[in-house]
């Protein structure tokens, strides 16, 4: 190794700058998953799977349109999804993409254990090449964000190794990952998408600091940033905002403290804000505006619910907020009074108080609910912030008030948060909320003919006029804001239109990757 | 002449025997007391995706559902079948996990153990020579200064200075973004490698000086020296002359027996500097409550550790004979 010449080279070699010549496309933007490639343990559920394709996808709006699938329909019954394939898929090593492969994949996830819910799944049939069947056990309308994540493996040469080795019917195929390190892909000849503008695609993981020292070396055309850095885009680069659903809001506990406990023994209940006046009184004086601009340095959007702006929102159950007065009358007529001159309320000799938990590592989440006490306090509510672990938090989630943060594409969220069958499980429905008619609407939303069908379901469970979960009916939650996810970007790149993100920083930017154009020579 | 050494050897040898049993237990228990749940850390920003039953159905296919004391048994037997068992979160064997990414960790530890070892020795001995005047005070400021600062923020600076403001090192990575291994020159690699050994050496470096400087400055107190210094020999010529030799045995023993800090070094470094060794593998098994990767991984660094003592031991008792007798 010692030999002369080749330390001469080395010496001289590392006071020369590296060879320019033509550059692939580098992202920075995180999301490496350790486990590997393989669909069927979840890789692909955010972003773009990259190496497989999917039945549906999610276009920018949201609206699903089809991939492998060309056409699609639900049984009478709602149990039978019936999907008509195109015939010409192929894999990237050349062998084509037929329904057995599909039946195959959806079959082996249901089972896998791995991070693919399928649960709802009784069996998947491929009744000829291009036709497959996939039966439910009872009718779910979400069961169709499956169709749109669920990447499709090739039976045939599906197997052990395939994590590390992916094959796949995707825009991209796989040419090198060095675990932790990068993972390098190109354009895959046989996909039926169209072309791909770069020869190779990089992704560079590591710590974001890495990230954003390559970026300002001009090694890195794509990288995730935290907010705090956003506005200081180095030269070549420009920042890019992208709307999220990726929201922060109080969870309140809904029942009164009766003295009943989890079966991990923590306390169920909060007789402050079990009154709904206390938590519909809070909507209607936060200034999420104020909060955006303090917790979030201004990039977000004030948050009116679980799912801001996405098909099954509904913008009618909100309380836009910033009207103290309002918070003010309702708390009056429903007998919280200061009667004791110390700024808080009380009614019936109890204080209007509670803890706002957070974690305390999570300096935007400490911000929120710092900024919310302040302005709470106005209207005479003692909201008092306190950092905890997140073990703190599971224990105590359940009787006081948390900063909790959700988001996704898939209206099954909603169902988890809302429904009284999750209260008390995980994160989902901490506050052990339940009311009858909200459950039939989610249910009723999940029974549905069609997605389009179910959104007015899924609205009306929000606020059907009369009841529903959102501010104007129960109140279960004060949504704060939407974060904004802040990337710098090469001047030279278009990354076209983009989709309101997930809770989830980084890889969901790359969903429509195959897109993305070079603007400069 | 080497009597010493089958001795020591078995000594070391039955130590081994009751210490890795015993880390094994210690290590499991701690892993079962963490306050993370496995399969929550697995799910992580999933968890809208993921209901309930899927939840025990990932329990269950990683054996989480059954008691501690059970899965430490089995994963006993595996280990007996020489099988170190599955990581969760790397979907893949611990053996394969712990293959593919020792390599890289090594060749980095290796190279700052050495960077380290010359470069500590000799400030350690620059200064011991010129006590008291302006190249000691210089050397003595710098190294407390460098055993002040935490191994990231060093790895930062480094990157601040040399490769964003003055654009002469990469930022990261093993090679060169957007190359693939097989188009990587050895230039390439080594341009890569210099900032984050640099890094790593950095935290082995400043302890060595000041021991170095130590022990040579007590040498030069020593009668021995006095009677040299009479004959006209001068401080640095003693210093890389005999006291060379009463300053390199404590500087080995040391440097050696601290080969673990070094590796607990690399974790922070590999993570700033996106190298894909064990010290990334590491942080994403411990934040994911993945038991059988940290305990390979644990019983590996223990291994290392032991090693690295070994050695120290053995190379002070052949730098100083003092030591070779036997007790």
């Amino acid at each position: 190794m010692l030999h002369p010449l080749s330390t001469a080279a080395v010496a001289l070699s590392l006071m020369m700058p590296a060879q320019v010549e033509a550059r692939p496309l580098v992202l920075a933007i995180g999301g490496e998953p350790d486990g590997g490639f393989d669909p069927i343990m979840g890789w692909g559920h955010y972003g773009n799977p990259l190496f497989q394709s999917t039945l549906l996808r999610y276009d920018a709006e949201l609206n699903l349109v089809g991939d492998l699938a060309t056409d699609w329909s639900l049984s009478e019954d709602r149990l039978v999804w019936r999907v008509t394939l195109r015939d010409d898929a192929m894999f990237s090593d050349g062998t084509p993409l037929t329904a057995e492969d599909v039946a195959f994949t959806f079959n082996a996830a249901s089972e896998a254990g791995g991070l693919a819910d399928l649960t709802i799944l009784k069996e998947a049939r491929a009744l000829d090449d291009t036709t497959v069947e996939l039966e439910l056990t009872e009718p779910r309308i979400t069961f169709v964000s499956r169709l749109a994540t669920l990447g499709i493996v090739p039976a045939e040469t599906y197997g052990d190794g395939y994590a590390r080795q992916p094959v796949g019917s995707g825009p991209f195929r796989l040419i090198e990952w060095r675990e932790g390190e990068q993972l390098v892909v190109e354009p895959n000849p046989h996909w039926h998408g169209g072309e791909i503008a770069f020869e190779r695609v990089s992704f560079i993981f590591g710590s974001e600091e890495a990230g954003q020292a390559l970026a300002r070396t001009g090694a890195a055309d794509l990288v995730a940033v935290p907010p705090s850095m956003a506005d200081a885009a180095p030269s070549g680069m420009e920042v890019l905002h992208v709307d999220t659903v990726d929201n922060r809001g109080l969870a309140f506990p809904m029942l009164h403290a009766t003295g009943e406990t989890t079966a991990a023994g923590t306390p169920i209940g909060n007789d402050v804000t079990a009154d709904r006046a206390i938590r519909v009184a809070i909507n209607q004086a936060l200034d999420r505006d104020a909060l955006v601009a303090l917790a979030l340095n201004g990039h977000g959007r004030p948050a009116m619910g679980p799912a801001d702006g996405l098909p099954w929102d509904n913008p009618e159950a909100a309380i836009p907020g910033n009207d103290p007065a309002a918070a003010m009358a309702t708390l009056d007529e429903a007998g919280w009074t200061d009667s004791d001159g110390d700024g808080i309320r009380e009614k019936d000799g109890k204080p209007a108080a509670f803890q706002v938990l957070y974690p305390a590592g999570d300096s935007t989440r400490q911000a929120l609910a710092l900024g919310a006490s302040e302005q709470l306090r106005e209207i005479g509510i003692d909201a008092r912030p306190t950092g905890s672990s997140w073990d703190e938090i599971g224990a105590l989630m359940h009787s006081e008030v948390v900063v909790l943060g959700w988001g996704a594409h898939d209206p099954s969220e909603i169902y988890y948060l809302h429904h009284g069958d999750y209260a008390g499980i995980d994160y989902y429905n901490t506050g052990h909320y339940s009311n009858p008619e909200v459950d039939a609407r989610l249910e009723a939303a999940e029974a549905a003919n069609g997605v389009e069908e179910s959104l007015a379901e899924w609205q009306a469970a929000a606020w059907d006029g009369e009841t529903g979960f959102g501010p104007k009916g129960d109140a279960t939650w004060a949504w704060m804001v939407n974060l904004e996810h802040s990337y710098w970007v090469s001047d030279c790149l278009d990354v076209g239109p983009l989709q309101v993100h997930p809770h989830g920083h980084g890889f969901p930017i790359t969903h429509d990757l195959p897109s993305w154009r070079w603007t400069c020579e | 002449m080497r009597a010493w050494l089958p001795a020591l050897l078995a000594g070391r040898l039955v130590r081994l025997a009751w210490l890795l049993p015993l880390a094994a237990v210690g290590l499991f228990v701690l892993i079962s007391l963490a306050p993370i749940d496995p399969v929550q850390a697995y799910v992580g920003g999933r968890t809208s995706q993921i209901g309930p039953e899927q939840r025990d159905a990932i329990a269950a296919a990683w054996g989480l559902d059954r008691p501690a004391a059970e899965r430490f048994a089995s994963w006993l037997g595996q280990l007996v079948r020489g099988d170190l068992g599955q990581s969760i979160t790397f979907n893949a064997p611990v053996m394969q996990v712990i293959a593919a990414r020792l390599p890289a960790s090594m060749a980095l530890v290796g190279r700052a153990f050495a960077l380290s070892f010359v470069l500590g020795t000799l400030l350690g001995l620059t200064a011991g020579a010129t006590r008291g005047c302006w190249p000691d005070r210089v050397i003595r400021t710098v190294a407390v200064v460098l055993a002040a600062s935490p191994g990231f923020w060093v790895a930062i600076l480094l990157v601040a200075v040399f490769a964003v403001g003055l654009g002469w090192l990469p930022a990261c990575c093993a090679t060169p973004p957007g190359q693939l291994a097989s188009e990587v020159t050895l230039a390439d690699r080594w341009r890569h490698m210099v900032l984050p050994v640099a890094t790593l050496s950095v935290v082995g470096v400043a302890p060595l000086v000041l021991h170095t400087r130590q022990s040579l400055i007590a040498f030069l107190d020593s009668p021995a020296a006095r009677h040299l210094f009479a004959h006209g020999a001068t401080p640095v010529r003693l210093a890389f002359g005999p006291g060379l030799r009463h300053a390199a045995g404590v500087a080995l023993t040391l440097h050696l027996a601290s080969a673990g800090e070094l590796f607990g070094g690399s974790v922070l470094a590999e993570a700033v500097f996106a190298w894909p060794g064990l010290g990334q593998a590491t942080v994403r098994a411990a934040t994911g409550a993945d038991a059988p990767l940290l305990m390979g991984i644990g019983l590996a660094t223990l291994l290392f550790v032991f090693a690295g003592n070994l050695l120290a031991d053995i190379a002070a008792r052949l730098a100083d004979p003092r030591l070779r007798r036997v007790s």
